[in-house]
């Protein structure tokens, strides 16, 4: 009997059903939620060393400004998208022009940089850093201002992205309905499909929030660019380097305290995010009939698109690829071997994240997008975002506590295993969240009307469901394997003898070796839209023989 | 081909009982039709007889076997629902196909009984088009043919002209009916539309609020209904409120009584004691009209007489409103006699005994009995 027919056979079964949904929500329980919060428990049995750090007024100014910074910049940062994101998804959605195809592509590229990368961009870009002889704008700009400025880079595209998408659910009628009722486009817009977007506007914020806050790669190399990494901290670069900067025994209490801190303080802004989603209410009593009108002809529109489209090209994209200009340089050395290893590495721990996503997130998304209205499946539905919103480094911190218990001291294998369970833990929300979006798209009665055929669940869920969200599941894959690839703070406060190539490209900056560790990134960069480009591919082919 | 038992089947979702004590009996080979409003629970049962819902009370039985735990890939009860479902990363024949290939079939014959089925529906021409590239009829005759290549030998279809046009639904119900009645299969149409199910059934079951109201022939529901929700629900009937009278061997007399007057009505015999509180209903096409001519002093010969508030023109039909003492009677007549009422006219209205049902008034009053929710 062949393994296929097995599982076929197995899942006809309720009572094996309800076993394997058990195991999927375990390995959800032990493997990702328990070891991502377990820090939270840790402060609470090792409280002398906390403690420790209370009383000790100097430090708790460093945690405080560190926490200041993270949550500013992220606030800033995500507001700015806000205002700017709403009419790029705008033009993206609504909109028809020549070369709107490109604009799309374009505005996911910076999703596929590493974080590292754009750091040494950025800064290129924008500053005059010591040891790069590329010209870029020589701006005397503080380190805050700087990090505003690199995060808008990664988080821009989430929150057009997660507009755009509401904004295609949303009927264009309304508009026509209210603009036939004389309400002047801008009127309808504020308050017919505004309020509408009230759930994309959320998941952008928190989305944007997270990524922001977590950041640690990037950050930290602008901030070394600068020469400011010992005095100007964030969360992130604080966990980063406290090891390095106080010892390791010494660094332990304000690592586990400003991680909790930051755990709690990202899961109480995830849940009043949920709670402004039931209660925000956008304005809409009042409508001044002159100035929407005034507002929806002319050059106002236009003057809005421009400036959209500016801000797109001016702060996102060419600091992004500014770090091409060292092509124009003389090929700097570059240690191949190493390189390539560390990509080997990379590779293999994205690789291994995205398989078991993909294995143990699909069961979890199908429950939650078919069991909405239970108990159970709503609470699924907000645990599976907790990793996401938790900064990765608090993540990677904890998760270092959690199986450092189990295995003391740890050979290079373990580490590797750990790193991959860290980068599982926050790639593991991405991939359910896509494929939820998918199969609650998907009528049930296709699987249901497949089992009264005579197939079996197994066979309903392999040969009719999957079929239909083939291209969810691998934009999922997509997304997580490129998120992993960029991945720094978690794989650093996991373990700092995983070299991934963003670690190591954060090696070579601490070298100050600037030319060859932009020489990796464009090497990097290249494979990653190599392998998305051959991926988008083989699924454009399979979609037209099928 | 089995015949199916429901007993006694109690299902929940939240507060509401989707079946409350279901039973029913469908033999074997025959095209059942459950009639009932939305909401009446009618798809809860389809999904129980299939095992898409388990019951929370009660069985399923396929020829006296409990069926009420097994898995719904072995019952052989196949689904056409009213969406169809056909799998959109499928061609037609491969939708067809899909039941033969799971279940591992021998190839020769599978390709033989998919070719077999696509040419019963006529779809021999669209064979290798995509479920998009269909009309709304090309879509359900795929969607019919998967299902009969299953090797069911139930079949249940889940209204499945709804989403059709109305001209097309009325014609695919001969077509939908002869094709499913030639291959013999035990079927079970569910519907709301009571001339669908009229039209196309070997019996009808009536359903309500998850219960089973009645079941029987067409001609049996229509004409002989159980209670005054089937009298209304199938065909719609006028209604009356009254008091039992005398009875006789041909007929019998009820008192209807409002505020203005009192008048007597025949209706069919009945047991129901005399001074009974009863309901009478008549279908609307057996209520007769009597013009009553403004300087008439003869005797008026119907029951009561009413004032045209309207009159409808239906096509083949026309439909009589009439304001009268006892509230709004409609009578649904052939359109050649358009031209003999008018707005303001004065008519008596009666009809033959045989063609008035009585019922004892329902302990949960009138009203909730007529809802069609």
């Amino acid at each position: 009997m062949s393994l296929l027919k097995k599982i076929n056979d197995l899942s006809d079964s309720g009572r094996s059903r309800r076993a394997w949904f058990g195991l999927v929500c375990m390995v959800f329980l032990v493997l990702i939620i328990i070891p991502s919060i377990f820090v939270v428990f840790k402060m609470f049995s090792d409280w002398s060393s906390v403690n420790d750090v209370i009383a000790d007024g100097a430090m708790m100014d460093t945690i405080k400004g560190a926490l200041a910074n993270s949550f500013s910049i992220a606030f800033i940062v995500t507001i700015v998208d806000i205002l700017v994101g709403i009419p790029m998804a705008w033009m993206l959605v609504r909109k028809q022009f020549r070369g709107k195809r490109y604009l799309d592509t374009l505005m996911d590229m910076p999703l596929a940089f590493p974080t590292a990368v754009l750091g040494i961009s950025v800064v290129m870009f924008w500053g005059a850093p010591e040891g790069i002889d590329i010209p870029g704008l020589g701006l005397n700009i503080s380190p805050y201002l700087m990090l505003v400025l690199l995060h808008f880079i990664f988080t821009y595209p989430y929150m057009v992205r997660s507009l755009s998408a509401i904004l295609e659910q949303i009927e264009p009628n309304y508009e026509t309905a209210a603009m036939t009722l004389s309400a002047s486009r801008f009127t309808a817009v504020r308050t017919i499909t505004l309020p509408l977007f009230r759930a994309g506007l959320v998941t952008g914020f928190i989305l944007c929030f997270a990524r922001s806050l977590s950041e640690t790669g990037g950050t930290y190399i602008a901030l070394k660019m600068m020469g400011v990494q010992s005095s100007f901290f964030t969360g992130p670069t604080f966990i980063n380097d406290a090891k390095s900067l106080f010892g390791a025994d010494a660094a332990m209490g304000p690592m586990i305290l400003i991680s909790v801190l930051m755990i709690l303080l990202a899961l109480a802004l995830l849940i009043v995010a949920r709670f402004m989603m039931v209660r925000l209410k956008i304005p809409v009593s009042r409508v001044w009939p002159q100035i929407g009108r005034k507002l929806s002809r002319g050059t106002v529109p236009k003057v809005k698109d421009v400036l959209s489209i500016a801000f797109l090209v001016l702060i996102v994209l060419i600091p992004s690829f500014y770090i091409f200009a060292f092509l124009t340089q003389p090929m700097a050395d570059v240690d191949y071997g190493a390189l390539l290893h560390s990509i080997g590495v990379s590779f293999l721990v994205a690789g291994a994240a995205v398989v078991f996503d993909i294995v143990f997130g699909i069961p979890m998304a199908l429950y939650i997008a078919r069991n909405r209205r239970t108990f159970l499946g709503k609470v699924l539905d907000e645990a599976v975002n907790v990793p996401l919103i938790i900064p990765t480094t608090a993540l990677g911190f904890s998760l270092a506590l959690f199986w450092g218990m189990f295995y003391g001291g740890g050979s290079a294998a373990v580490f590797t295993a750990m790193v991959i369970l860290g980068h599982i833990s926050f790639t593991y929300p991405l991939v359910v969240r896509n494929i939820i979006g998918a199969v609650e798209e998907v009528d049930a009665s296709y699987e249901e009307v497949a089992m009264t055929l005579g197939a079996k669940p197994f066979q309903a869920f392999s040969k009719v469901l999957v079929p239909i969200i083939k291209s969810s599941i691998i934009a999922g894959a997509i997304l997580s394997f490129t998120r992993s690839l960029g991945e720094t703070g978690a794989t650093t406060s996991i373990s700092g003898s995983v070299k991934t190539v963003p670690v190591y490209i954060m090696d070579l900056v601490n070298r100050n070796s600037y030319a060859e560790a932009a020489m990796c990134s464009i090497i990097l960069i290249v494979i990653c839209f190599v392998l998305i480009f051959a991926v988008r591919m083989m699924m454009n082919r399979g979609e037209r023989s099928a | 081909m089995p015949e199916i038992t429901l007993d006694g089947l109690v299902k929940a979702y939240g507060g509401t009982r989707a079946a409350d004590g279901l039973s029913l009996t469908v033999r074997n080979g025959e095209y059942l039709c459950i009639l009932g409003p939305t909401g009446s629970g009618k798809t809860t049962c389809l999904r129980m007889i299939c095992g898409l819902a388990v019951p929370d009370e009660g069985k399923v039985l396929f020829d006296g076997r409990d069926v009420t735990r097994e898995p719904v890939s072995r019952r052989k009860a196949a689904m056409l629902s009213q969406v169809y479902s056909l799998f959109p990363s499928k061609t037609v024949y491969e939708n067809v196909m899909f039941s033969p290939q799971t279940q591992e079939w021998p190839e020769d014959d599978a390709k033989q009984i998919v070719k077999s089925m696509i040419k019963m529906v006529h779809m021999e021409g669209k064979a290798h088009s995509y479920p998009r590239e269909l009309s709304g009829g090309q879509q359900q005759r795929t969607a019919l043919a998967r299902a009969l290549a299953s090797d069911s030998d139930v079949l249940l279809l889940d209204e499945p002209l709804r989403a059709l046009d109305a001209r097309l639904r009325l014609e695919l119900r001969k077509e939908l009916r002869s094709m499913v009645k030639e291959m013999g299969l035990t079927s079970i149409h569910v519907t709301h539309d009571q001339d669908e199910a009229l039209e196309m059934a070997d019996r009808i079951a009536v359903i309500r609020k998850g219960r089973i109201v009645q079941v029987g022939t067409p001609m049996d529901v229509f004409k002989n209904p159980l209670t005054p929700f089937v009298a209304n629900f199938v065909g719609r009937s006028n209604i009356f409120v009254g008091k039992m009278g005398r009875s006789f061997e041909s007929h019998s007399e009820v008192m209807i009584s409002s505020k203005e007057c009192q008048f007597t009505v025949r209706a069919r015999r009945t047991d129901i004691q005399e001074g009974s509180d009863v309901v009478v209903a008549v279908k609307i096409g057996s209520t007769k009209l009597e013009k009553v001519q403004p300087d008439a002093v003869e005797e008026k010969e119907g029951y009561v007489s009413g004032r045209v508030e309207r009159v409808l023109y239906e096509g083949a039909t026309i439909t009589v409103e009439i304001e009268t003492p006892a509230g709004l009677v409609s009578a649904k007549l052939p359109n050649r006699k358009f031209e003999d009422h008018v707005a303001d006219d004065v008519v008596s209205i009666w009809w033959l005994p045989e063609a008035a049902s009585v019922f004892r008034v329902p302990p949960e009053g009138l009203e909730d009995e007529l809802r069609l929710d």
